[in-house]
């Protein structure tokens, strides 16, 4: 572990063994865990370790049922040095956080991802003090998650293939006759529907899948209609 | 009884009342938070719901979605478990209407109980001392000066709505009365919603005894006798026992027959408590019914060997009770500790973090209720509650002897306990003589108490 005088040569060494941690080794080893039916990969290089287990959930939201947990192969979180310390194993993740911040942030972005539109439900809920996700990285989520616990509803003009932008509505979550909105987390393409309509749902699944648009078009144009319009 | 019964609360009572379930053979579904993905009662449940982000106000508080969570689960009842929902009137009506069932009183009676200074006066109507206090509600600071002269100083405010200590302030002086009234206020507006304060009459020196009570549909009622839980620091209480030392045999009946005849008569339903404070003397004061399942049920349980919670949901199903009082007997002395993430040489500081191991203790007489396991994250977002140690023994020595065992055991590593000030307490003469006061810890002071039990 980097120690906590370091200098400014250490740290931007420091920061670049991050960088290559999250952007090489990262994706290597939630892949490599994702086949592989592991509970945990660890690997140790220098200074620094890398964990990466699979419990999941975390970020993503998704539906926990006690006894299909092992089916799960969600990419978890990854820890450098002190476990469970960790950043999300997600791309633009780049400095390494407080385990309780990171751990949080990352859990809370499907929450923090769901924008203006969200209507909010309980009592108090106007005043949320929208605690520990305020400093949490812009991470970019290509799910649309559910901000609510109830029945699913797509809109019927977001089919997949559809351009849509961040924060279109994609369709809703009926929680007790309130509709609360789903909407997409980037700018994109309308992708496959991970669940049915009117199929009940738990806050935070994932919902509808959102393609980014890149530069190339190759991932957006599969059903023609949304990039050419753009 | 239920098909299926919807878990809205998180921790050990989440656990418990899942146990609960099991025993009744009952489906449960645990809901909760993103920040409780991880917990225990979520790995154990066979089913588990996430209803909300970390913040409770939009999770366990959140009535739509703890009923939303319900309906899609397929639950035909709701346990709010303590504290959260457990005692919100409105949230009890919401479910009804859902033609679902809360689990605790029926919403009209939460109603009729819901202003403790209301209630107050519905018991005393019905045979129960009470403390000398305001005519009704504060209408402003000059109504609460003027009561304050009639009652007499010290005095307690105390918010109409709710528990646990917040909004209560004791005051010696007419200055103090009015320089806390705003603070009691705002605190009592944003724990329960509601900045309705009344005052009481502040007894020195006493002691705080509550009585169990279960009554079912039918008017059928019984007491499960009492509990003291004087043992407080800033009204929370730390450390629950019973029977109390400080009444006698003679004196515990008349106390629990008279809460239980009055409860009945007023139309209480379900499992209950009434709190009483003692004085010196032995003259006990109704103060206030909680009207759910406490913390400290466990006491209850080892003594007479009823499992509340069971009897509770079955209370909510319309069940009959199925015994009588004749059928309730009190075996023995139990003690509970409530095990914190609290450090007590930093003013109780609320800790949080991962815990690293996790030993619970064991053996005759030993129960712990507890979420812990090695590698739990305890998060930073709810109370700090992470278990409660329960003692059995054929009387008091014997339980303390197993205390002082079990608490030597208890390893919690990781992240900072109270578990000092129960080892301090076990070796206070004050304690150890059944003479504890619920002011005692704040007056001595917590650190001089805990350097007192060092040197001893």
């Amino acid at each position: 572990m980097p120690d906590k005088e370091r200098s400014a040569e250490q740290r931007q060494l420091d920061h670049a063994a991050i960088d290559r941690l999250t952007d090489e080794l990262l994706p290597a080893l939630v892949a490599k865990l994702g086949d592989s039916g592991l509970g945990e990969i660890e690997v140790r290089e220098g200074a620094w370790r890398v964990r990466v287990r699979r419990p999941g959930g975390d970020g993503t939201g998704q539906t926990r049922r006690a006894g299909d947990r092992a089916s799960r192969a969600q990419p978890g979180h990854a820890g450098h040095g002190h476990p469970p310390a960790g950043f999300e194993g997600h791309r633009s993740s780049k400095e390494p956080r407080e385990s309780r911040e990171s751990r949080v942030s990352a859990g809370s972005q499907t929450n923090g991802s769901t924008p203006a539109g969200l209507i909010p439900v309980g009592p108090g809920a106007e005043r949320t003090e929208a605690p520990p996700q305020e400093d949490a990285p812009a991470v970019e989520r290509t799910v649309a998650t559910s901000p609510a616990v109830g029945v699913y509803q797509p809109r019927s003009d977001a089919r997949p293939g559809s351009r849509v932008r961040a924060g279109d509505r994609l369709g809703a979550v009926d929680m007790l006759g309130i509709p609360q909105e789903v909407v997409a987390p980037i700018d994109g393409i309308v992708g496959a529907s991970l669940v049915e309509p009117g199929q009940a749902v738990e806050y935070g699944q994932e919902l509808v899948i959102v393609e980014p648009v890149d530069e190339a078009g190759s991932s957006g144009g599969r059903q023609g209609r949304g990039n050419r319009e753009a | 009884m239920f098909r299926k019964i919807l878990i809205a609360n998180r921790g050990e009572i989440a656990l418990r009342i899942l146990r609960a379930c099991r025993t009744l053979g009952v489906e449960a579904v645990v809901a909760y938070s993103e920040a409780d993905r991880e917990s225990l009662p979520v790995q154990l449940a066979d089913e588990a719901i996430c209803i909300g982000p970390a913040d409770a106000k939009r999770s366990y508080l959140s009535a739509p979605a703890v009923i939303s969570a319900a309906i899609v689960t397929g639950c035909d009842a709701i346990h709010p478990g303590y504290g959260f929902l457990s005692e919100d009137e409105g949230f009890a009506d919401v479910v009804r209407a859902h033609d679902l069932v809360f689990i605790g009183p029926p919403s009209s009676v939460l109603e009729r109980f819901a202003s403790k200074e209301s209630t107050r006066r519905l018991l005393a109507g019905h045979g129960l001392p009470t403390i000398p206090g305001s005519n009704g509600i504060l209408r402003d600071d000059a109504h609460a000066l003027a009561e304050g002269e009639r009652i007499g100083y010290p005095l307690l405010i105390k918010p109409a709505a709710g528990g646990g200590g917040k909004g209560m302030r004791m005051v010696r002086t007419p200055r103090e009365l009015e320089a806390s009234l705003n603070v009691c206020r705002s605190e009592a507006r944003a724990a329960f919603g509601d900045d309705s304060l009344y005052l009481e009459r502040w007894l020195d020196e006493n002691r705080h005894v509550e009585v169990q009570v279960a009554v079912d549909r039918y008017g059928h009622g019984i007491h499960l006798g009492e509990r003291d839980c004087s043992v407080q620091r800033r009204h929370q209480k730390i450390l629950e026992e019973a029977p109390t030392p400080a009444l006698s045999e003679a004196a515990r009946l008349e106390l629990c027959e008279r809460a239980v005849r009055a409860v009945v008569a007023a139309g209480y339903e379900n499992v209950g408590t009434l709190e009483f404070l003692v004085d010196n003397a032995g003259n006990f004061y109704f103060i206030e019914i909680n009207c759910r399942i406490q913390v400290e049920h466990p006491v209850t349980e080892m003594l007479t060997g009823i499992d509340m919670v069971a009897t509770q949901i079955r209370i909510a199903a319309g069940e009959p009770l199925g015994f009588s009082q004749a059928d309730v007997s009190i075996r023995g002395h139990a003690i509970e500790f409530r095990i914190n993430a609290e450090d007590p040489e930093r003013d109780f500081r609320p800790s949080a973090g991962v815990v690293e191991r996790y030993l619970a203790p064991g053996g005759p007489g030993v129960r712990m209720d507890s979420h812990l396991y090695a590698g739990y994250e305890v998060p930073p977002y709810y109370d700090s509650l992470l278990g409660k140690l329960i003692v059995w023994g054929a009387n008091r020595d014997a339980a303390i002897a197993r205390a002082r065992v079990a608490l030597d055991e208890l390893v919690v590593d990781g992240i900072v306990t109270n578990v000092a000030i129960h080892k301090a307490l076990l070796s206070s003469e004050v304690f150890l003589d059944g003479k504890f006061t619920t002011n005692l810890l704040d007056r001595v002071g917590s650190a001089a108490f805990l350097a007192a039990a060092a040197r001893a």
